[in-house]
């Protein structure tokens, strides 16, 4: 008989590495919290530049929209960078999330990404998901600067009326 | 149905320019595909089906929830809820029902919300609800019926992923890649649902057959009255030509049909050809995917909407919403157009696992009973149906469909071995 195939991927191994061990572990806890790695504290507003998300647009283009699709859909076998990934990521350092893609991203040739790819990976990432910058400057590639910002939760309220009727 | 359109299209993919579905035969590249004939010997023996009318167990009518800008998918907040939309799937529900779980599960697990009220528990609901559960939120399904009870239930039950999904001008090509997108995810989530005990989901050769060659009949015109103007002029689509059509963009993962030579066509019709075609066991698959739901600790409460203010009462604040043509009365969407269709079970016949198409009846058989569908008895192709919200049986139409493929096997001669 079928069994579910919980979504382990990268999400388990980021757990892995950084999370505490989780009070009440049930495998559904490491849907919000995974990336976390505890409390979310106080994390200043994440900023980016134009120039890096541009960059970034064109670095996905080539490297990572063959898998990750060119609106970061994703697919069945691909894990999407748009609105599950917000919710795995949301409240996470983002030296984690930089981390991750130079390490093993992309997948065919993990760690060839020079840090201001990664970087301007992350703007692009971050755009894409409606994140704002608070200033025009650029994101740190450093990653105990990084880690100061945490990725944007998601505007968990949409506009009183909605998209198209 | 338009399977026939389907693999037409299906054979004119990568053919450059190709936009019209009826095209592909005028083109080199694609007669050489469709020259490629069956392997002898691989028509297997055939047992002939016993289609007579006396044999009806059961007629169930169906309306499709159709949209002409295709399928209602946004978020909105109403009553306090964040409310996600996924109804308005056409003659394509089952098909891509789990691509478009998949994008509406997605927008909800992105407010961070744990819990997640999924309403309606048709095939839409139900793949929402697990689709859900998956991705680690906690389920509560409201709905009027269970599965069985619901219009989902009441299809033909194959793959037809762009059955009267849209109006080509109205839905736009941003759709067509929406589309695409729910119908590669469906797909391969439907892989894994091969082999299993009971075969909730299967395939069967699926046998076109026609007395003129296929050719004439893809070439044939579709009807268009100008005078009757369009969907634009009229508020109504007016004709075929109206319809979408994607199947191309997925040809690549999707068999392609083979032609039958002459000495290996076992059907008394001048032209046959040879689709394998994914289809869905309702009893099988409705069991295993609500028996899913409860293991993975679901709930269900039956409960019935009357208007959106409802909603404020319920303790989630995430809402998927799931209704089907029912979102036409229940959140007063008036761009749902119904589109009636009948289909005739008749016993099952597990001796003669195939499937055909002829003369505007379909057949296919399934391990819950012989179904036959009149999808285009009447030369109207896609507008067959359209706007007609008669939801009771038509026995006289199911005679009709019945006779058709009683005819056929009146003239079948069973080839021995
Ligand atoms: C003849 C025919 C053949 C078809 N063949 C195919 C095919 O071969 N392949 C394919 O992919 N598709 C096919 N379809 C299309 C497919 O059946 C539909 O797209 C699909 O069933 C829609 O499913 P749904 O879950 O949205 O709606 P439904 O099955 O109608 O489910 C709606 C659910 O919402 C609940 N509900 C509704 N209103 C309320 C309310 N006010 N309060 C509480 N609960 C409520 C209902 O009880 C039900 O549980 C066919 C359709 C027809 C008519
Ligand atoms: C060959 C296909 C492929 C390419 C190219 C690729 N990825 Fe991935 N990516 C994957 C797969 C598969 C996973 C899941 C890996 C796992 O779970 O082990 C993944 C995971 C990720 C994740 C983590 C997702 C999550 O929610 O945990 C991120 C972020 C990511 N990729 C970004 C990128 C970026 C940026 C690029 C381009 C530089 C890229 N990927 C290129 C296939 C690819």
């Amino acid at each position: 008989m079928m069994s579910f195939s919980f979504p382990l991927r990268a999400t388990a191994l980021a757990c892995v590495m950084a999370c505490l061990p989780q009070t009440g572990g049930a495998w559904a806890q490491s849907y919000s919290t995974g990336h976390t790695g505890g409390r979310a504290g106080a994390a200043q507003p994440v900023s980016f530049s134009a120039e890096q998300v541009a960059h970034g647009a064109q670095i996905y283009a080539g490297a990572c929209a063959m898998c990750h699709g060119a609106d970061l859909d994703g697919g069945h076998d691909v894990p999407d960078l748009s609105t599950y990934f917000t919710a795995r990521w949301a409240n996470t350092p983002l030296d984690r999330l930089a981390g991750y893609i130079a390490h093993a991203m992309p997948l065919m040739a993990p760690g060839t990404l020079p840090p201001q790819d990664t970087a301007a990976l992350v703007a692009f990432i971050l755009h894409h998901n409606g994140a704002t910058s608070a200033t025009n400057a650029p994101l740190p590639m450093e990653e105990a600067r990084l880690a100061k910002f945490r990725f944007p939760a998601p505007i968990t309220q949409p506009p009183a009326s909605g998209g198209k009727p | 149905m338009k399977r026939r359109d389907l693999f037409a299209a299906s054979l004119a993919a990568g053919i450059a320019g190709a936009t019209r579905r009826r095209g592909w035969a005028a083109t080199p590249e694609a007669s050489a595909a469709l020259g490629r004939t069956a392997l002898h010997g691989t028509i297997p023996h055939l047992v002939p089906i016993r289609a007579h009318a006396d044999q009806i167990m059961d007629i169930k009518v169906c309306l499709r929830p159709f949209r002409p800008a295709g399928p209602r998918m946004d978020v909105e907040r109403v009553a306090g809820k964040t409310v996600v939309h996924n109804y308005g799937h056409g003659g394509s529900g089952w098909s891509l029902s789990w691509g478009a779980a998949h994008i509406a599960v997605g927008h909800a697990a992105a407010t961070l919300e744990r819990r997640v009220a999924v309403i309606g528990c048709g095939i839409i609901g139900l793949t929402s609800a697990l689709t859900a559960l998956r991705a680690g939120l906690d389920v509560t399904i409201y709905t009027r019926d269970l599965l069985p009870h619901t219009r989902s239930v009441r299809a033909n039950g194959s793959w037809t992923p762009d059955s009267r999904i849209a109006l080509t001008q109205q839905a736009g090509p941003e759709f067509a890649k929406t589309w695409e997108q729910m119908a590669r995810y469906s797909w391969q989530t439907y892989r894994d649902y091969l082999g299993l005990p009971g075969n909730p989901i299967d395939f069967r050769d699926n046998y076109t057959l026609s007395d003129t060659p296929p050719d004439a009949a893809d070439h044939a015109p579709t009807p268009t009255d100008p005078a009757k103007g369009n969907f634009a002029t009229t508020g109504a689509p007016q004709s075929s030509a109206e319809f979408a059509e994607y199947a191309s963009r997925i040809s690549d993962i999707i068999p392609a049909p083979e032609l039958l030579a002459g000495a290996d066509n076992p059907f008394p019709v001048g032209y046959a050809r040879r689709t394998p075609l994914m289809i869905y066991n309702f009893g099988a698959y409705g069991h295993l995917l609500l028996e899913e739901f409860h293991q993975a600790g679901g709930r269900i409460v039956i409960r019935e909407f009357h208007s959106p203010a409802d909603l404020a009462d319920l303790p989630e604040r995430v809402v998927i919403n799931c209704p089907g043509y029912a979102a036409r009365d229940w959140w007063n969407d008036k761009s749902l157009i119904p589109i009636r269709g009948q289909t005739s079970w008749l016993p099952p016949q597990p001796d003669a696992p195939y499937a055909l198409e002829y003369k505007g009846a379909a057949m296919i058989s399934k391990s819950d009973g012989v179904m036959i569908q009149g999808y285009d008895m009447y030369g109207l192709g896609e507008m067959d149906g359209v706007g007609n919200s008669f939801e009771h049986p038509d026995r006289a139409e199911a005679e009709k469909a019945i006779g058709i493929i009683e005819d056929l096997f009146t003239r079948f001669q069973p080839r021995n071995g």
